[in-house]
């Protein structure tokens, strides 16, 4: 492994877009981020407020019709080489949601994916165990 | 007198602006996260973490928006770091290291720590970002209420300073440390401690921190004239900001409390006043206070800091 | 003043951050995770597909038995499965390790065939999990009868007259 290598493995800033989920996902996302029990800065990890400024994007929500464009076009904006994770069952399958009316998921349809977070909502440790996959992920790609 | 060249090239390149000035400031800002982290009960990231986040920023692509002023936008962040490294060489450390008066007087170091903010302004507005506008007018706003306190405090240490040397005012920063080294720090003179606590509430703002992140708030302007910004460019911003934070603590302890030994010691003894001025005027208020509305910030400012410092200038020259 | 004493008491109480990712994470037994199914107390009533909220359990019918899916990609953990269960054949575990790679997005799934059950007697197609049933509805059976459980209900009618005749 690389010098360069080792310092993206221990700063990847983090993202969040909202697809239209129900937020369930976001809260565990700021938990994640916020209440000291899992501390997601001991990664290395920074929640962002740019796209610009990301490495990882996590999504929550099923991607209803009305978000979509708004979506792939943030994701755009996040420079590359970036992972794009999916957190919730909504983004990997559409969860209770599927086949809805306004619902244009699965996500993978429109972005490639590369790690799916299992859960409604996924407790913590269940992202932070994505988040890790994630820079395995990321650091391969640089 | 090409040796007076190269001494100021290595004072603003070297020691104490440029590399030192860098390492010194990210190691604060990482004490600052971690600080922050253990009061909030986390474990907080490693305190070179900052060092680590520079050196990813410089390995990736700088995006130039469409729309933008690409000279601008790209130069920006060149010109606040250029003119930190060069505060932060006249910055004296007490004991240790004398800025040459060629470098310029106090007047050119408080000219100089608005560049960034004035930086910041012209980065947002180049970006051609809605967002960059907000970060602009909030920045604008912000730093002409947290000025007058910055200036009040400075102007009644001078005349202070002054009155000992038998002059009017004293511009030399030098010349304010040597007397306090003969008379006894100002933070011991309780007729300055309102021009210190003026000061001490400039420097969250100046710096950028909660309370005060207004302009950069990533909640509501996501991050303001730093939306735009990505890789190098982004993390040369960082960089000036960590060196403005080593300029702005460094001159208030230069002001108030130059009280280190001579030679090595004083070096260490400055870098441990540096760190506690961190831990409790950032740190604290980062942990304990949330993001203040801007009309909030700007009242605030203009109301107590300022009454602090108009206090603290009319001590200190009826006192003289 | 409090949040300084707020604060400084943080400090002295020193972090309270839990070591996952770097050392185990604790579970709490009733935490809903994974879904488990246990094929052998299955009746094949389909209670929980049909209870399903996000569609993840499939029933499928086919000549070796009644297969069984759960795609965990699309289950909600909520329990409905578990709730309605009569046996208790489906139940939740608390496994919730289940964040993976794009590539196994579909083979996180769990399959097993419930299969059918056959007359201990003629061999006839009697349904499925008989067992089961046995287990859970004839459970204050006397000993006498108990082997007529597992009969196709020809056979079960000629042996209980048989029985009744002895």
């Amino acid at each position: 492994m690389g010098f360069m290598q080792k310092v993206f493995r221990r700063s990847p800033w983090l993202y969040r877009i909202n697809a239209g989920s129900c937020n369930g996902c976001d809260v565990e996302l700021a938990t994640t981020a916020c209440i000291p029990r899992y501390d997601v800065e001991r990664l290395g990890c920074q929640y962002c407020g740019s796209p610009k400024h990301a490495d990882i994007v996590l999504i929550t929500g099923p991607l209803t019709a009305r978000v979509k464009d708004k979506v792939l076009r943030l994701w755009e904006e996040i420079p590359d080489p970036k992972v794009t994770v999916a957190v919730g069952i909504c983004p990997i399958s559409g969860g209770v949601f599927r086949d809805g009316l306004p619902i244009e998921g699965p996500l993978d349809r429109w972005l490639p994916i590369d790690v799916n977070v299992q859960g409604c909502p996924p407790r913590p440790q269940a992202i932070i165990e994505g988040i890790a996959k994630a820079i395995e992920v990321w650091s391969d790609r640089q | 007198m090409p040796d007076n060249i190269l001494t100021l090239l290595f004072a603003v390149l070297v020691f104490p602006g440029g590399l030192f000035a860098l390492a010194f400031g990210l190691i604060l800002r990482g004490l600052d996260r971690r600080a922050v982290a253990r009061m909030q009960r986390r474990v907080g990231p490693p305190l070179i973490q900052p060092f680590i986040d520079i050196l990813k920023l410089m390995g990736k692509r700088t995006m130039v928006p469409e729309g933008s002023n690409t000279f601008v936008f790209l130069w920006a962040p060149v010109v606040a770091v250029a003119a930190m490294a060069v505060a932060a060489a006249m910055i004296p450390i007490a004991g240790f290291y004398r800025p040459s008066a060629d470098l310029g007087d106090m007047l050119v170091l408080l000219y100089l720590v608005t560049v960034p903010a004035v930086v910041l302004m012209l980065a947002g507005s180049a970006s051609g970002s809605p967002f960059g506008a907000i970060g602009f007018s909030r920045e604008m706003a912000i730093m002409l209420a947290y000025e007058g306190p910055l200036l009040l405090a400075v102007v009644a240490v001078a005349m202070v300073a002054g009155h000992h040397l038998g002059q009017p005012i004293a511009l030399s920063l030098a010349d304010i440390v040597a007397v306090q080294r003969q008379q006894g720090a100002f933070i011991l003179d309780p007729m300055l401690w309102p021009a210190l606590l003026a000061y001490l509430s400039f420097i969250p703002a100046n710096l950028g921190f909660s309370p005060f992140d207004i302009p950069e708030a990533e909640s509501e302007v996501l991050e303001g004239p730093l939306l735009e910004y990505s890789g190098p460019a982004l993390g040369l911003l960082k960089l000036a900001s960590a060196l403005k934070s080593v300029v702005v603590i460094g001159l208030g302890i230069a002001l108030f409390c130059p009280i280190g030994p001579s030679g090595g010691a004083g070096l260490l003894v400055w870098a441990l006043q540096c760190a506690v001025v961190t831990v409790c005027g950032v740190s604290l208020a980062k942990a304990a206070l949330g993001r203040m509305r801007i009309d909030q910030a700007v009242l605030f400012y203009l109301k107590w800091p300022e009454l602090l410092g108009i206090a603290g200038l009319v001590l200190a020259v009826a006192n003289l | 003043m409090s949040f300084l004493k707020v604060l400084v008491k943080n400090i002295v109480a020193g972090p309270s951050t839990v070591a996952y990712p770097f050392g185990e994470p604790e579970t709490p037994a009733a935490y809903r995770g994974r879904v488990a199914f246990d094929a052998g107390a299955c009746t094949g009533c389909r209670m929980c597909e049909y209870v399903c909220p996000a569609g993840a359990i499939r029933f499928d019918e086919r000549d070796d038995g009644l297969h069984f899916a759960v795609w965990h990609n699309s289950c909600a953990n909520c329990g409905h499965c578990a709730h309605y269960c009569p046996t208790k054949a489906i139940r939740l575990t608390n496994d919730w390790h289940m964040a993976h790679l794009q590539s196994e997005k579909y083979a996180l799934a769990d399959h097993a065939v419930v299969p059918r059950a056959r007359c201990t007697r003629c061999g006839a197609d009697i349904g499925y999990g008989t067992d089961a049933i046995v287990r859970h509805a004839y459970r204050g059976v006397a000993r006498q009868t108990e082997h007529l459980a597992r009969l196709c209900p020809d056979c079960r009618r000629a042996a209980s007259i048989k029985g009744a005749s002895l």
